[in-house]
């Protein structure tokens, strides 16, 4: 991992799948960087990374990058599109890239895209909703 | 711990062999192939910080029991995920089990496209339709 990743998956199901980083922000860009290496553990039978754990990542991150813009306590994935664009392999860097497309008073619209190297694995958009009192 | 006995009488343990879903499982079936319903309980292990189901866990089971039913579909061909989209309907916690019976909603030569609704003691909490490519197909 870089220098300045802080782990984020200290409890619950991200625990359980990670360990997963938040990745220092650079200084002009709009995005929200994350990153996990694959284990055995996240592979399917095939070699490749289990889409199962790419969704799971991306959720993730879009997840804390809508509790980040918001300072909500939490929120909540109202809907999640994943396309499938290229595999993943045991060993790799996975680096997810968040973007926030509109946040309004209780709803935050992102996009995201997996990548590892400059090879992308999936992007996806998304909506959250956050609690009425954030 | 992990439960590997079925939560309800009438269900066996359906065989994993990826990885990722030996790990977040165990997960359970019912029915001839062709109309397999999947099940799982959700356990600590599932869950976030607030004690509700991770939706990484539910689109991992979305992704496995629709994929068991596109096998089921294809004679056992070799596929991918294309492209998943979901809506979370309702939270989820532990305790609770997750049911899905997949539907496919059109097959041809080189795509399957598959949907299916999730409910926790018959209401609906979690919807996915995904799109998968047989590997070698034009």
């Amino acid at each position: 991992m870089p220098d300045g990743a802080v782990n984020v998956s200290l409890g619950g199901f991200n625990r359980f799948v990670g360990p997963l980083f938040r990745l220092p922000e650079t200084a002009e860009d709009e995005v929200r960087r994350f990153a996990f290496i694959v284990t055995d553990k996240h592979m399917n039978s095939g070699g490749t990374v289990h889409g199962g754990m790419l969704m799971a990542f991306v959720d993730i991150a879009m997840s804390q990058t809508a509790r980040a813009v918001s300072g909500a306590k939490s929120c909540s994935t109202v809907s999640l599109n994943c396309d499938f664009v290229g595999p993943g392999r045991l060993g790799d860097m996975i680096e997810a890239r968040v973007r926030v497309t509109r946040r309004a008073r209780t709803m935050v619209f992102m996009s995201a895209e997996l990548v590892t190297g400059d090879r992308p694995l999936l992007v996806a958009t998304g909506l959250w909703k956050l609690p009425i009192e954030s | 711990m992990t439960d590997l006995a079925p939560p309800l009488p009438g269900y066996v343990r359906t065989k994993l062999v990826d990885p990722f879903e030996i790990f977040v499982g165990p997960v359970f079936e019912t029915g001839a192939p062709g109309s397999r319903h999947f099940i799982f309980r959700v356990d600590e292990r599932h869950v976030n910080g607030r004690g509700v189901l991770h939706g990484g866990m539910l689109m991992t089971f979305a992704d496995l029991a629709l994929g068991a039913a596109v096998w089921d579909a294809t004679d056992y061909a070799p596929s991918v995920t294309l492209n998943m989209h979901t809506q979370f309907l309702k939270p989820s916690r532990a305790g609770d089990i997750v049911e899905v019976t997949p539907v496919l909603t059109r097959k041809t030569r080189a795509l399957v496209f598959m949907r299916g609704e999730f409910t926790v003691a018959g209401e609906p909490v979690f919807t996915a339709e995904s799109v998968w490519k047989l590997l070698g197909k034009d």
